[in-house]
């Protein structure tokens, strides 16, 4: 059951060129979790907030389970949408404790419900031992897990997360989307949210939708967008591509690292673009090869080597993390793909 | 540039997208009763006889322009060495009871200059004074000492009081100050020397130029030192013209002339103040290290003394023996007990009532103002922002006039009432409202309001339970600020209260003023005591006065 319906929402601020939100459409269903991912400022933050209602779109509709929350006509303020919202700062309410920022959303309940449903959502969080301290005296991960809670406790129709984990250290925030998504797993809540990180989009969104400059890219599963992206941008954002010139020929298409067979229909013989990430190149020392290792990363689990092709195009190929090549050496590219590639023109 | 500039503003800090045009009505209307005195005052200056205009150009005008200019240069110099030197002693150096001074050197601005005037005269007058009797008893014959009166009089006394403005912003800036910053200069070859010249005193600049410049705002305001000491700037010519030779067309053109600078430095100040919110600390702030004064720490210490003593301590021990003196004398002390319109009890009930009236109708009428310009950032916002800043820029002289005016002609029923004080004080005072309010907003994000809404509060609720707990402390500051300054208010109290409405401050300037500096004594220690409360108030809300 469709539980989001957005349609063609328009936001554009007075100070910029294009809109920040253009024509966006989209649906979520019951239960489901969508990542908006993008990099700053391409209007995915603007679109949480017009639909929590913390911004009037120029045009467009917004309807949650049927009821229409923003048109043409009609705008329901935030505090009437049912629509919760983890901010990006959790903003808590300094001057209240913990068990007091759960329960603000609750005010219109009876004190012993209140209590109720404050001790289930700090058992859901672990935050029982916690509950009489104030924001300040919390630490980030705390203050995320209250935040989430407090949004939670009104038993939202929808959830918003606006950049919940980019406050958090890197080693936390692994461990604490792992939390999150489980406790939203757990309580079958519709969600939103909102990152610019492509690695936690794939990791918390059952689907993702892509975003650049108030556009939307392409909306679909993780396994869509990262094997079929529909844009250039798209398989550049989603995994690091390199594009490679190919010009087509019968049977595939020619580029500097070989041909490349594989027939896909292409608008007569203009050349196009072959989408490789690192994992679809490989290559072998050779004096009489067409490229010169250029830098390495040591990345762990892997080595990821950046190439320079004669021609002075870019490409990146990873190794095993034993296979150690020394930089400036030449070295013979070919591309070790068994899937179809995306090409673009 | 200007577009750009604040369309950027409008971006990041917007909670809701679209201005509730009663808000702006709001904003609206208390920026045209703050800006209806000042327009009103060019309007009177430009329908003057050009008789008039020319009179005062041939002599009077260029005299007072170059009397006013000359002791606002003096007494901004005499501040800004004494304020930025006292602040590097007790924030930088090992000084012992730095703790200690540094309440004292921020405690001479609960007295205000008259007052500290009227001390200074009873104690080193030529003629009388306490301190050349005693020492024409002690030598047998008068021992000649500098008299403090006139320019070098009036210097004097002004900057012993208002050196604390300059004071407590250099402090803020040097503890505020980057270590890295002066550590950077060190290790690319500078001496601590060069340093404190070259990278500390440049980036505290735009905050002491602030404080610089509110003193010579205050300057331009002061009525009672600059008449006690018989030294006439603009305020004092005012004065005269009003409450003597009730000329209003001459009043109108010196006031016009007079806010015209006031204006000026008023803009300075702003862009000054703008730029100081760039050294703000950063979270990897620390404490830079202390400078050991070695040799120096004797004469350091001394020279805090006897600033700490000018201005603070022989004003107070003075003050306190009079008071004690004057209680002595049974006619005061049936005075100082007598009920009704003439006891000490109703001169400090007017002060008080007039004081916290005008600050809570401030604080009030800020609110508008600071959510306008702070939650909505833009063009028309800061215009209306600063228009509540022009209090500043208008001394309670012309504010007095421009009231006296405006009320004859349009709301007369107001005539010779005391609420045209709280109105005085209001206009005047509206600018510290409206900063620690706009200061206090800042401080909230956005975020927080949102919150409230997004779990179910309507705008109303909101404010009431989030926004109205977390800025309140804000809110007092500014009230305390309101309240301490409108109860040290001289010139348009005496020129707008009604007959027999007597407060502290008026009781103790017409006492004096009369020769009874004795009889003074009383009211004016109650004024000062009274307005330490609100000054240790706010200054506890810095952590290093608690």
């Amino acid at each position: 059951m469709t539980t989001l319906d957005v349609q063609h929402l328009t936001r554009q601020f007075i100070s910029t060129h294009y809109p920040a939100v253009n024509d966006i459409s989209l649906q979520l269903e019951d239960g489901e979790i969508l990542a908006l991912v993008g990099p700053s400022g391409c209007g995915k933050t603007t679109t949480l907030r017009l639909i929590a209602g913390l911004e009037h779109p120029d045009s467009g509709l917004i309807c949650l389970n049927g009821k229409t929350l923003a048109s043409d006509v009609e705008f329901i303020p935030p505090e009437r949408r049912g629509i919760g919202l983890v901010f990006q700062d959790h903003a808590l309410f300094p001057h209240l404790t913990v068990y007091e920022n759960i329960a603000f959303g609750l005010y219109r309940q009876k004190p012993s419900a209140v209590r109720g449903t404050v001790s289930e959502m700090l058992r859901l969080v672990d935050m029982e031992m916690l509950a009489n301290r104030y924001p300040y005296e919390l630490s980030g991960g705390e203050r995320q897990r209250v935040a989430l809670a407090r949004a939670l406790a009104p038993r939202p129709l929808l959830l918003l997360l606006d950049e919940p984990f980019s406050s958090l250290d890197a080693d936390l925030r692994v461990e604490v989307r792992e939390q999150v998504r489980g406790i939203l797993k757990s309580m079958h809540t519709s969600v939103i949210f909102v990152t610019h990180d492509q690695e936690e989009a794939l990791y918390m969104g059952d689907r993702l939708a892509v975003f650049q400059h108030g556009r939307m890219e392409q909306i679909g599963t993780p396994e869509q967008i990262f094997h079929s992206p529909a844009t250039r941008f798209v398989a550049e954002f989603i995994g690091a591509s390199d594009f490679l010139p190919g010009l087509p020929v019968s049977g595939g298409f020619q580029t500097e690292v070989g041909l490349l067979s594989q027939t896909v229909p292409v608008n007569g013989s203009k050349s196009v673009e072959v989408a490789l990430r690192a994992d679809d190149v490989d290559f072998e020392l050779s004096d009489s090869g067409n490229a010169i290792i250029v830098e390495r990363f040591f990345r762990g689990p892997a080595n990821l080597y950046r190439l320079r092709l004669d021609s002075g195009q870019v490409l990146h190929a990873i190794k095993d993390h034993t296979v150690i090549i020394p930089v400036g050496e030449r070295a013979r590219v070919y591309i070790t793909a068994r899937h179809p590639l995306m090409v673009f023109q | 540039m200007q577009l750009t500039k604040s369309s950027r503003l409008t971006l990041p800090r917007r909670s809701l997208t679209r201005t509730n045009p009663r808000l702006i009505f709001a904003a609206g209307t208390v920026a045209a009763f703050v800006a209806i005195p000042l327009i009103y005052i060019f309007v009177r200056a430009a329908e003057a006889d050009l008789a008039a205009w020319e009179r005062l150009l041939q002599a009077r005008l260029w005299l007072l322009m170059g009397n006013t200019l000359t002791l606002v240069l003096a007494v901004t110099a005499g501040a800004l060495l004494t304020g930025t030197g006292m602040a590097w002693l007790t924030e930088r150096t090992d000084l012992p009871g730095r703790k200690v001074f540094r309440w004292m050197l921020a405690l001479p601005l609960a007295i205000p200059p008259y007052i500290g005037a009227i001390v200074h005269l009873t104690l080193l007058r030529p003629r009388g004074g306490l301190i050349p009797l005693a020492l024409e008893a002690l030598f047998g014959r008068p021992v000649p000492l500098p008299a403090p009166v006139g320019f070098w009089g009036a210097t004097f006394v002004l900057t012993l009081f208002t050196f604390p403005y300059v004071y407590l912003l250099a402090g803020a800036a040097f503890r505020s100050l980057h270590a890295n910053l002066e550590e950077a200069s060190r290790t690319l070859g500078r001496t601590p020397w060069q340093t404190f010249w070259g990278v500390t005193l440049p980036a505290m600049q735009p905050g002491l130029m602030a404080g610089t410049l509110l003193v010579a705002l205050d300057i331009l305001a002061e009525y009672g030192t600059v008449a006690l000491l018989r030294y006439e700037t603009f305020s004092s010519a005012i004065f005269i013209q009003l409450s003597g030779r009730y000329d209003r067309s001459a009043a109108s053109i010196l006031s016009g002339v007079l806010v015209c600078i006031a204006v000026f430095f008023l803009w300075l100040e702003l862009r000054f103040r703008g730029r100081a919110r760039f050294t703000q600390m950063e979270s990897s702030w620390r404490p830079a290290p202390l400078t050991l004064l070695g040799y120096w720490r004797l004469p350091a210490l001394l020279t805090v003394l006897l600033v700490v003593s000018a201005s603070l301590l022989v004003p107070l021990a003075a003050l306190l023996t009079w008071s004690i003196q004057a209680l002595q004398d049974s006619q005061t002390l049936t005075g100082a007990f007598r009920t009704g319109s003439q006891g000490f009890g109703n001169y400090v009930w007017n002060s008080l009532w007039t004081a916290t009236l005008a600050a809570a109708i401030a604080v009030l009428l800020s609110l508008p103002i600071a959510i306008y310009s702070v939650r909505h950032a833009g063009r028309s916002s800061l215009i209306i922002s600063r228009l509540c800043q022009v209090g500043y820029a208008i001394p309670g002289v012309v504010i007095a006039l421009s009231l006296v005016m405006l009320i004859n002609r349009g709301l007369p029923f107001l005539y010779a009432t005391s609420f045209v004080i709280v109105i005085a004080y209001v206009l005047r005072h509206m600018p510290q409202a409206v900063r620690s309010s706009e200061s206090a907003f800042h401080q909230l994000s956005p975020a927080i309001e949102d919150a409230a809404r997004t779990l179910g509060r309507t705008p109303l609720q909101t404010f009431f339970q989030v926004t109205l707990r977390l800025i309140l402390p804000g809110l007092l500051a500014g009230g305390a600020l309101v309240f301490l300054t409108s109860l040290k208010e001289l010139p348009a109290t005496l020129l707008l209260r009604p007959a027999g409405f007597d407060t502290l401050a008026v009781r103790a300037w017409i006492w004096a003023t009369d020769g009874y500096y004795l009889q003074a004594a009383p009211a004016a220690l109650l004024l000062v005591l009274a307005a330490i409360l609100p000054l240790s108030f706010l200054l506890r809300r810095e952590k290093v006065f608690r």
